[in-house]
């Protein structure tokens, strides 16, 4: 129990720290955690699909991309306030993963996974056609962007998620996606509604990184295609929730802070070579540490606790 | 002259589909043995199209005298990925999937990275016999007829292979029925190898001859993994024919709605068609059941 409290101390220690960060206005370090926490929200919304569910997607990007295109067209094009537009861009994601979701998730495995990388492709070609998109040289956002407010959005994203998928992991919801993820026709006729099980995650997981994506638009102040549907940052998304775990509720959390401080390195030493040496970190991981830290901590952590029970019964014997 | 123009667009269509069905075949073979899905397809396409324009440039290597050699590396990179990263999948079933795919989504990335860090992020082609043949008033050119006809040359080898060797007909039986083929005494960690084996090699000498016919750079390779697939879902999963005539049928799509819509859309088309599939006949992409 005081591995429990501990670990509930380390996060409220850590969360006093976040919120506090804007105040030592020091711009640096502000970007930094602000990476950080988009980074490890987006996690969090992959692993709802992905690793709750178990439809791995590399598309998520496509539902950030939306939300950052409605911040960047409605505060110039309609001169809306950018967390009006944020917000309106999670509503319109929500809305588009209902049919998406319904035709998407027919497809399982491997088609499911190329269909969903297909189309953030797609959407990033098609917004050099579509009007009002600025085409490739993009979309300038007006000025008075305030990172810190920015920052904020972010946290507070953040820890929605987070309890969301506190509450998925115990909720009668959570148990049905994780019955379907292990067997999608057993969980059928056990009477789990499959379809709607599926959508349903489906849409969680859209909304997160839509709401992200709309916060990311106003700190850049710059969209345009190829940074937006960026496959960096899906990259990245997905090597956190398998570095800390998929389907758990602190996987993307401590994936995340491991990550982001490896990313930062990295980008700082080695910007050429980025993207190569977190492709490689991701396979290196699936072979070394397949199902990452959080279930790997808890196994030992429950190898511990048995064998402390079964020394005393060792020495009576 | 508007049938002059049909007819154009339709040879330009085919010829480019005959080299999509090459790339789209080294990705059946992998799936068909294995149950692979190799996300990392077309990134090792443009690897090799991009060694191959380095080499044309610097050494005035033409692509298809590298062709040889781009069959070889294929096969060899595709021997390490599998000996090193994929042999210890578990061999449950849906752990097996998602295992794989996550792999081959990192290896795709150290190859784009990697290609990035060879030949930087610009665009590159290889201007080699960049004039055509003209019969009967319609274009033919030469590049595309050489592509072609060695994509369709090189599958018919991997056909004749297929079905005249023993060790073709082992791999094709470690395809159909993989409990069956261990009972024959079939050794299915080695068809495993030799399927990537063969599917990487296949798709370095795709990229060799796409060199010649397309513009790339490091990023456009999960777009020719695309292709690939949709080539694959078209013509349905592990069927040799169906996926040739996939490949034709998305070569016309790309040419004819790249040249009545714009470039963009024609890129896009391969995506267009996997989820036209995917509406119309849902039946036909679910492909054979993994139970095997």
């Amino acid at each position: 129990m005081t591995l429990r409290n501990l670990g509930f101390a380390a996060l409220a220690v850590l969360f006093l720290a976040t919120a506090l960060v804007p105040l030592s206005g020091n711009g640096y370090i502000l970007s930094l955690f602000y990476i950080s926490l988009l980074f490890t929200g987006l996690a969090y919304g992959w692993n709802i699909i992905s690793g709750y569910a178990g439809y791995l997607s590399f598309g998520q990007i496509t539902f950030f991309g939306i939300g950052a295109y409605f911040v960047a067209i409605g505060t110039t094009q309609f001169h809306a306030q950018w967390w009006l537009c944020a917000l309106a861009g999670g509503v319109f994601c929500a809305l588009l993963a209902v049919p998406m979701g319904y035709l998407m998730l027919r497809l399982q495995g491997a088609f499911f996974a190329l269909g969903m990388l297909g189309l953030g492709q797609s959407l990033r070609i098609a917004t050099d056609v579509i009007p009002y998109t600025g085409g490739a040289e993009g979309i300038y956002l007006p000025p008075g962007a305030n990172a810190v407010v920015v920052y904020y959005w972010t946290f507070a994203i953040l820890v929605l998620a987070i309890l969301l998928t506190a509450w998925i992991d115990r909720s009668a919801f959570g148990l049905r996606l994780r019955a379907l993820r292990e067997d999608e026709r057993a969980a059928g006729t056990l009477g789990v509604d499959t379809t709607s099980t599926k959508v349903r995650a489906f849409i969680l997981s859209a909304i997160v990184p839509a709401l992200l994506g709309g916060g990311y638009a106003w700190y850049l102040t710059y969209v345009e295609p190829s940074s937006i549907y960026s496959t960096e940052i899906e990259l990245q998304t997905v090597a956190m929730a398998i570095l800390g775990g998929m389907g758990t509720l602190w996987g993307p959390l401590v994936g995340g802070i491991l990550m982001s401080q490896i990313s930062e390195a990295l980008s700082t030493k080695f910007p050429q070579t980025h993207l190569m040496i977190f492709g490689a970190l991701i396979v290196v991981l699936l072979i070394a540490l397949p199902r990452g830290i959080v279930p790997a901590v808890n196994d030992w952590l429950a190898r511990r606790k048995s064998s402390a029970k079964a020394r005393p019964q060792e020495a009576v014997t | 002259m508007q049938l002059g123009l049909v007819v154009q667009l339709v040879i330009n269509g085919l010829l480019l589909g005959g080299v999509f069905a090459l790339a789209a075949l080294g990705l059946n073979v992998i799936f068909g043995v294995t149950r692979i899905v190799n996300l990392a397809h077309g990134q090792i396409i443009i690897l090799t199209a991009l060694t191959c324009a380095t080499v044309f440039q610097r050494f005035n290597i033409t692509p298809i005298e590298a062709l040889p050699v781009a069959l070889l590396g294929g096969a060899i990179l595709g021997i390490v990925i599998e000996r090193t990263l994929l042999q210890r999948l578990p061999e449950h079933a849906q752990s097996r999937e998602w295992t794989s795919l996550l792999i081959t989504f990192g290896v795709s990335y150290f190859l784009i990275g990697l290609s990035l860090a060879i030949f930087s992020g610009d665009f590159r082609s290889v201007a080699y016999l960049t004039d055509s043949w003209r019969l009967a008033s319609v274009d033919f050119p030469k590049a595309q007829v050489l592509a072609f006809t060695l994509a369709i040359l090189i599958a018919g080898v991997l056909g004749l292979f297929l079905r005249s060797t023993k060790v073709g007909r082992a791999l094709r039986a470690a395809s159909q029925n993989l409990d069956g083929a261990r009972v024959c005494g079939i050794d299915i960690s080695r068809m495993r190898t030799l399927s990537f084996a063969l599917g990487c090699s296949i798709a370095a000498a795709s990229g060799a001859l796409l060199s010649m016919i397309y513009a790339y750079n490091p990023d456009t390779g999960s777009q020719f993994t695309l292709i690939a697939f949709s080539v694959v879902v078209l013509g349905g999963l592990g069927s040799y024919a169906g996926a040739i005539v996939g490949a034709l049928l998305l070569g016309l799509a790309v040419s004819f709605v790249g040249f009545y819509g714009n470039t963009h859309l024609g890129s896009m088309m391969p995506y267009v068609v996997f989820i036209l599939v995917l509406l119309f006949r849902p039946s036909g992409i679910l492909g054979k059941p993994a139970t095997t």
